[in-house]
């Protein structure tokens, strides 16, 4: 990584361009006096000051995160054991139906995956709202964090176990001392990742959501009906931010960690 | 393994921390029974001020929720699961809530306000006398424009579309009934007529307009026209109204052969737990100065006349938004056209989308 050549920079720098373009745009806008994204007049914060007086949307807002870092968090945990019950199974045939069975959920239309829960919570009796939105971010989402896991758990060294197990560890701290973390950055990533799509998923949310609970993502695609307005542009660019915060906030302590641990994994 | 607890354990208290200043900011929130109302709307279809004014008025609080389409509005009010206690529907879907009956009947005694509606836009066919529904904004399917890329036409005919200088400047909205509809009525049809002969001719009419047609969209038109990137839109007023709101140069007409007329209506279905408070809420949009509030806000025409009477005459006057009376006559509601003719639209349009290239 050290020494990249000038073109590989040169092509770095397009693709982040293209990449980040469509988001400065749109948060460069959100700062616009005028009504519309055609043109800039001057600058003004009333569209941020518009997001922090609706508080309609930002209990909308403050809904969607803690949806996002709960469902996240549980389907985390449920995937990361998953993913070590799968690794575990002997049979390859067995191994092979479980993941493809896994594979098939991620890749099923949210649409179908929507209309599904939403007759499911309504057979069984679950009143829409927040728990029904958790449960189906936290249905969703185990696939995604099986699938960024068990690489991980795939080019662990079995002699690791072994020799943990020949050095006298019980089988709890074979779990809590070699297997986790081992694992840990790819259950960051598999944590991260359905983050995302919690946040952003639109047709699962828009079947289960009731009693007042929304989220986000729901509320824009009914709001942009009537064309994008700014103060779209400024919750836009407010989760943007604070998205930046989390990951530089991950990055900062991650390095941390591993400067101590001796630069090690 | 350090990293991870810490980790959970941030997560679990940011949560709370939000979760508690979720719950500060929306006190009452959650539940649905005798002192609250959940109203399902479409996005940016009411004025909030509103929804303040009704709960300091009547000390019911208001659970606000909006859809993007009748259809998924449909689904979640027929699966249950949140006890709407009102609606906004358009007049199609009405007809069918009623047919799998999930509306309640209005009890008109309750809404005393109703006078206020233009009898023009009552008792019409989707809701005899007006038994389930009550009109909310109407409007009708027209032609917005940009005169600075069309030349000099007008579209006071449907025939304008054709006008050779279009090749490839024309968009159409997505929507069978609409498109179907628009070359009906170019030859002096109903649009809902129910005659083969007459929906043939129609379809080979479209065809010819092929070469002019740019693209067949939803609701991306809106941009398109604000930014002058598109010279041409058959759309709804609704929608056209928000366009020459942004951009003062867009015009819109609709042809004289005749047009669709349009509505959104407030509608109480069948899931309701708090009757009374929903018969409450619409005679409270029915006041005069409800609807033009609201009029004013979102920018459709309202069926209220007691409230037009509120509004800016420059706005109630626009014969683009209000028509005469001599030009309503010329607009249609759309009719039931059952199952059959229905898929018979559809099989149609397809063909009419399939000739374009």
């Amino acid at each position: 990584m050290s020494k990249l050549s000038t073109s590989a920079k040169v092509y770095l720098a397009i693709v982040f361009i293209v990449l980040y373009a469509p988001i400065f745009y749109l948060v460069f806008y959100s700062f616009n006096s005028g009504d519309s994204m055609t043109n800039f007049q001057s600058f003004t914060l009333d569209h941020y000051k518009a997001v922090f007086e609706d508080s309609r949307l930002l209990v909308i807002l403050i809904n969607t995160v803690i949806v996002a870092l709960l469902s996240a968090l549980i389907s985390t945990i449920i995937g990361t054991l998953g993913a070590i019950g799968i690794v575990t199974v002997k049979d390859s045939k067995m191994r092979n139906t479980l993941l493809s069975l896994n594979n098939v959920l991620i890749v099923s239309p949210d649409v179908i995956i929507g209309a599904s829960f939403l007759i499911l919570f309504t057979m069984v009796g679950i009143k829409l709202g927040f728990a029904s939105v958790l449960l189906a971010h936290v249905a969703f989402s185990v696939p995604i964090v099986v699938l960024m896991v068990l690489p991980k758990l795939l080019e662990m060294n079995k002699s690791l176990i072994d020799a943990a197990l020949d050095l006298g560890a019980s089988k709890k701290d074979v779990m809590m001392r070699v297997i986790l973390p081992y694992i840990q950055p790819g259950i960051f990533a598999g944590f991260f990742l359905a983050l995302t799509y919690s946040l952003d998923d639109f047709a699962v949310t828009f079947f289960v959501t009731g009693n007042g609970f929304s989220t986000l993502s729901v509320e824009i695609y009914s709001m942009a009906r009537a064309g994008i307005s700014l103060t779209v542009n400024a919750i836009s660019g407010l989760v943007f931010f604070v998205t930046i915060l989390v990951v530089v906030g991950y990055y900062f302590f991650t390095s941390r960690t591993s400067k101590r641990t001796g630069g090690q994994q | 393994m350090k990293s991870l607890i810490q980790a959970t354990i941030a997560i679990l208290v940011v949560s709370a921390l939000l979760m508690y200043a979720a719950d500060a900011m929306s006190a009452n929130g959650g539940k649905s029974g005798k002192d609250t109302l959940t109203i399902f709307n479409w996005g940016e279809y009411i004025d909030p001020d509103l929804l303040k004014q009704f709960e300091k008025e009547t000390g019911i609080h208001v659970i606000y929720e909006t859809f993007d389409s009748n259809e998924a509005m449909m689904t979640k009010i027929k699966q249950g699961g949140t006890a709407y206690d009102i609606a906004v529907p358009s007049e199609y879907m009405i007809e069918k809530m009623k047919e799998e009956n999930l509306l309640l009947p209005l009890d008109k005694t309750k809404i005393p306000n109703f006078k206020n509606i233009d009898p023009y836009f009552l008792d019409l066919p989707f809701d005899d006398n007006n038994e389930y529904s009550v009109p909310y904004f109407w409007g009708t399917v027209g032609i917005v424009y940009n005169p600075d890329l069309v030349g000099d036409l007008d579209f006071s005919s449907w025939e304008d579309l054709w006008d050779p200088s279009l090749k490839r400047k024309v968009f159409l909205v997505d929507g069978a009934r609409e498109v179907i509809g628009m070359g009906l009525n170019s030859l002096g049809h109903s649009l809902n007529s129910l005659d083969d002969h007459e929906l043939r001719q129609a379809t080979n009419k479209l065809i010819t307009l092929a070469p002019n047609v740019k693209a067949i969209i939803g609701d991306e038109i809106t941009p398109l026209m604000i930014n002058n990137e598109a010279a041409v839109a058959l759309t709804w007023s609704g929608q056209a109204a928000d366009m020459l709101f942004e951009n003062e140069d867009l015009d819109f007409a609709v042809p004289e052969e005749g047009s669709n007329l349009w509505f959104d209506n407030m509608v109480i279905p069948k899931t309701s737990k708090n009757v009374d408070g929903a018969h409450a809420f619409i005679n409270f949009m029915l006041k005069a100065e409800s609807g033009a509030q609201n009029a004013d806000y979102v920018g459709y025409s309202t069926p209220n006349i007691a409230a037009m009477n509120l509004m800016d005459k420059e706005v109630v006057t626009d014969e683009r938004f209000y028509p005469s009376e001599e030009q309503r006559k010329k607009l249609e509601v759309y009719k039931n056209l059952g199952p059959e003719y229905l898929g018979k639209y559809n099989e149609l349009f397809l063909e009419f989308k399939m000739s374009i290239r």
